[in-house]
């Protein structure tokens, strides 16, 4: 399948197709070369010098630095750090118990010895990056750790010290 | 050891020693088209036996909302194509079929042509108890050449409660009548003896009875139909191309696998919860999921938490079924559905935990947790898709499940058991391109339908005085869950009747995802000794849902009674009269992204749809927006919102400052106990999860979670 045309993929990045367009994307055979294709449009939008390796998550890419380091980057220009890490460790949080009825409402609020919501912030542009539904003291969830085909994970491991 | 026995020994062999199911595709390379029309007209009889099926029922689940499935399945018990419908057990008699092989049925009670064999027993295959499911063999010139099967998920099953979900069984046998690879039909006619120990074993038997006859006639279609595609075809294409078609989807499945998934290491958690009194316990369900760069999938649960006396958990055929149900609906939902998507998954799920428990007592009623876990594995191939830039394919949790269940006598004066099940058109999830769909489905099966309410007030006792959208239900987002159904029911037309209820624990039900919220926790409102008939005998208003504010329901604010909120929505059958009223809902999906960059005229069309709320326009969208003119302020909406980011930053922490916070609440211990016994079940349970716990929070040498319970006992 080749690429589908630049405009249908910014439109679906910025939300802007109709459900029929989504479903027509959704039958499709999947265009292989869309990550490709998706990479070199949030570049162009982000017109950062740092190459984007790879779309992490809403706000967050992973970028490889002048030096060769691999941080992830916030579309806000933020700084979390080596994409090894968790970047909930950079981040704010805010721990939620629901008392304040400010998200949910009466029985639709968890109890708090069960469940509470753990919101992370981007330190520089405030995006709720995620809202995690944990217990009180879980240590956070470290969601997505990238394998990069050309840093094979013993070598770069090795190589960083860590 | 008997014939099949060493063709299935000779089967593990080969794809074990392998890696594949079939070595070489010849008659797909050779013939293509011939071995796809085979295919397609294998996929015509299980098609036309579940279309068939569903009518020959008298239950609502199977004729109305498409609770069953058919499959034909090689000799060994591999699944060769299934039906639409329940996809969720696309395994589960794969292992019914493999079991009855290992003990050697073949030889006694024997799989003689038109012999029947029926099972529920969930640690054979299924997922629980109202999982019913019969094969039959197929016989070709004295050679058993496949197996025709077909599954309904049947509304009563003759627990302990009415219903077949019964939140508060202890043990197995309190969850109903488990038939475990029981013949029930010889020579193609249904043993009479087996009716008489169903009719009176169950409260509602026609649904069993006729979900049965049902299954027998999908089955015997399938049979014909294959019969006559080896007439056609010849018996050795037609084995050799089943074959081949898992080998077919297992290379496909791996293919698309290295394509739309970025290679990496995924982890999400799900949770649910026992509500067991006096032993009310957190569930973990957590995922690590691996995408490997050759194209394979691999599921670990390592840190499930241990199987307990509670129904929230479920055994390894339903982990397997629902993993594999995720990975059908967002992965290879256009592949040829069979063993070979198995094939090319690895699950690895501990023994002895919630997902494969240590003993067959241990009951299984709710799934619970399991459910929790394939979740959560969506969401893990969610980032996947995310990743490699198929934001079409991204989306949060889909919803929890939850309704009511009655017993007693109908309005006809019979005895009958049953559940609601409009569940099964939920609010499903948020996306990363466009709103969850309200009253949609749910991810157990895709083709789900809430079934008219006439159909269920047949059935069942209770009449709907609402049926509504459930305002603000989904998780809110840039991009909102979908919104579930809530009802409001009005007992009437009997004097012998119990309501029970079952959903989850008191925890928030479908999380988000990248920023989005989760749906609310469920929760059931019941109110008796209420003057309903008195205000419709006055004329005066009655409530038609639950209004714009949950905390104080239209219903409670204007029906007199005696109201009881439950939250959860788990309640043990009890007693109701003539007038009293009680809601239940289905869940709601979670929500996708940051709120406060919801797009307004999204909300705006909530507000003029009535799925939204002023309230929650405002104080969680950050939109303002005339209440009269629903027209946006676009200025004094990014005024909301820019205030709404300072407030974060002034309320949040960096995250090493809250996390030394935190670790000062763990080392005091100072958890709720639903919480401290979680903790102090996995921490005991996966070492594994023990040491990431211990580094995360860098707890001392020696620290130990205290035991809840074992505190308990010495204050006592």
């Amino acid at each position: 399948m080749p690429e589908n045309p630049d405009q249908l993929i910014r439109d679906l990045l910025r939300g802007r197709l109709s459900s029929l367009e989504i479903e027509r994307l959704q039958r499709q055979d999947k265009d292989a070369g869309r990550a490709r294709q998706i990479l070199r449009l949030e570049q162009e939008r982000l017109g950062w010098s740092d190459p984007i390796l790879l779309c992490l998550q809403e706000h967050l890419y992973v970028v490889e630095q002048a030096d060769g380091s691999r941080v992830v980057r916030c579309d806000c220009g933020q700084e979390f750090g080596d994409y090894r890490r968790n970047w909930k460790e950079a981040a704010l949080v805010h721990e939620r118990d629901g008392s304040d009825g400010e998200v949910h409402r009466g029985p639709r609020i968890a109890d708090p010895g069960w469940s509470i919501l753990r919101e992370f912030y981007c330190p520089g542009c405030a995006a709720q990056l995620d809202v995690e539904v944990v217990p009180r003291a879980y240590p956070f969830i470290f969601n997505f750790q990238p394998d990069f085909a050309d840093r094979p994970e013993a070598e770069e491991a090795e190589r960083s010290g860590l | 050891m008997t014939p099949l026995q060493e063709q299935l020994r000779e089967r593990d062999r080969r794809v074990t020693e392998l890696g594949r199911y079939e070595e070489k595709l010849e008659l797909k390379e050779g013939d293509p088209i011939r071995f796809e029309l085979l295919y397609s007209k294998i996929v015509q009889s299980v098609t036309s036996a579940h279309e068939v099926a569903r009518l020959v029922s008298a239950s609502p689940m199977s004729r109305e909302l498409g609770e069953i499935i058919f499959g034909l399945y090689t000799p060994e018990g591999d699944a060769v194509a299934l039906s639409r419908g329940l996809l969720i057990h696309v395994h589960t008699m794969s292992r019914m079929i493999k079991w009855m092989i290992e003990q050697g049925y073949e030889d006694d009670p024997g799989f003689a042509e038109g012999d029947y064999y029926f099972n529920n027993d969930p640690y054979i295959g299924g997922a629980h108890c109202p999982d019913q499911m019969i094969v039959t063999p197929i016989w070709w010139e004295g050679d058993l050449v496949g197996w025709a099967g077909g599954l309904t998920h049947t509304p009563e099953t003759g627990g302990s409660e009415p219903g077949g979900f019964i939140p508060f069984a202890r043990s197995r046998f309190d969850e109903g009548l488990f038939l475990p690879c029981v013949k029930v039909a010889e020579n193609d006619r249904v043993k009479r003896d087996l009716e008489v120990l169903v009719e009176r074993g169950i409260r509602s038997p026609i649904f069993w009875l006729t979900d049965n006859r049902a299954k027998i006639t999908g089955a015997q279609i399938i049979r014909t139909e294959v019969k006559g595609l080896i007439q056609q075809f010849g018996v050795d294409f037609f084995g050799k191309a089943c074959r081949e078609y898992i080998e077919d989807t297992r290379l496909a499945a791996q293919q698309r696998i290295r394509k739309v998934l970025h290679p990496g290491v995924y982890r999400e958690v799900g949770w649910r919860g026992s509500v067991m009194p006096g032993s009310e316990t957190l569930l973990h369900g957590p995922v690590a999921m691996t995408v490997t760069r050759e194209g394979r999938l691999v599921f670990d649960y390592e840190g499930l938490s241990p199987a307990g006396k509670h129904p929230f958990q479920g055994t390894l055929p339903t982990i397997e079924g629902l993993v594999m149900n995720v990975a059908i609906q967002h992965l290879f939902y256009d592949l040829k559905h069979n063993e070979g998507v198995l094939l090319a998954v690895d699950l690895k799920v501990p023994e002895g935990s919630a997902g494969n428990p240590p003993s067959i007592f241990y009951p299984t009623a709710l799934w619970g947790i399991t459910y929790g876990v394939g979740l959560a594995s969506g969401q893990a191939i969610s980032r996947a898709y995310y990743a490699n830039g198929y934001r079409e394919e991204v989306h949060a949790t889909s919803a929890l499940s939850s309704a009511y269940t009655a017993g007693g006598l109908d309005q006809y004066g019979r005895p009958f058991g049953a559940h609601n099940f409009e569940f099964a058109a939920a609010g499903l999830f948020g996306t990363a391109v466009m709103d969850g769909l309200d009253t949609a489905g749910v991810e157990f099966n895709p083709e789900g339908e809430m079934g008219d309410a006439e159909i269920w007030e047949q059935i069942l006792p209770p009449m709907y005085l609402a049926r509504e959208i459930h305002t603000d239900g989904g998780g809110y987002g840039k991009y909102r869950g979908g919104n579930g159904v809530q009802s409001l029911y009005l007992v009437w037309g009997t004097k012998d009747i119990e309501i029970g209820g079952f959903g989850a624990a008191p925890i928030y039900s479908a999380p988000g995802l990248m920023g989005g919220y989760p749906a609310g926790a469920l929760y059931m409102w019941v109110g008796s000794r209420t003057n309903i008939r008195q205000l419709i005998a006055e004329g005066q208003p009655i409530p038609s849902g639950e209004g714009e504010d949950p905390a104080s329901p239209d219903f409670v604010r204007m029906v007199e009674g005696r109201w009881e909120l439950i939250p959860g929505h788990n309640r043990i059958g009890r007693p109701a009269r003539e007038g009293d009223l009680f809601t239940a809902m289905t869940g709601d999906g979670g929500g996708f992204g940051d709120p406060i960059e919801r797009d307004p005229a999204l909300v705006r069309r909530d507000l003029e749809n009535l799925v939204t709320t002023p309230w929650t326009a405002r104080h969680v969208y950050c939109v303002a927006i005339d209440p009269e003119s629903l027209e946006v302020n676009q200025e004094e909406t990014e005024r909301l919102r820019q205030a709404r980011r300072e407030e974060r930053k002034r309320t949040a922490v960096p995250a090493q400052e809250y996390k030394a916070r935190q670790r000062e609440v763990l080392l005091q211990n100072d958890l709720a106990k639903p919480t401290a016994r979680m903790y102090h079940g996995v921490l005991g349970s996966s070492e594994a999860f023990r040491r990431a716990f211990a580094e995360f929070w860098e707890l001392p040498d020696g620290w130990q979670m205290n035991d809840p319970d074992g505190e308990s006992e010495e204050v006592a």
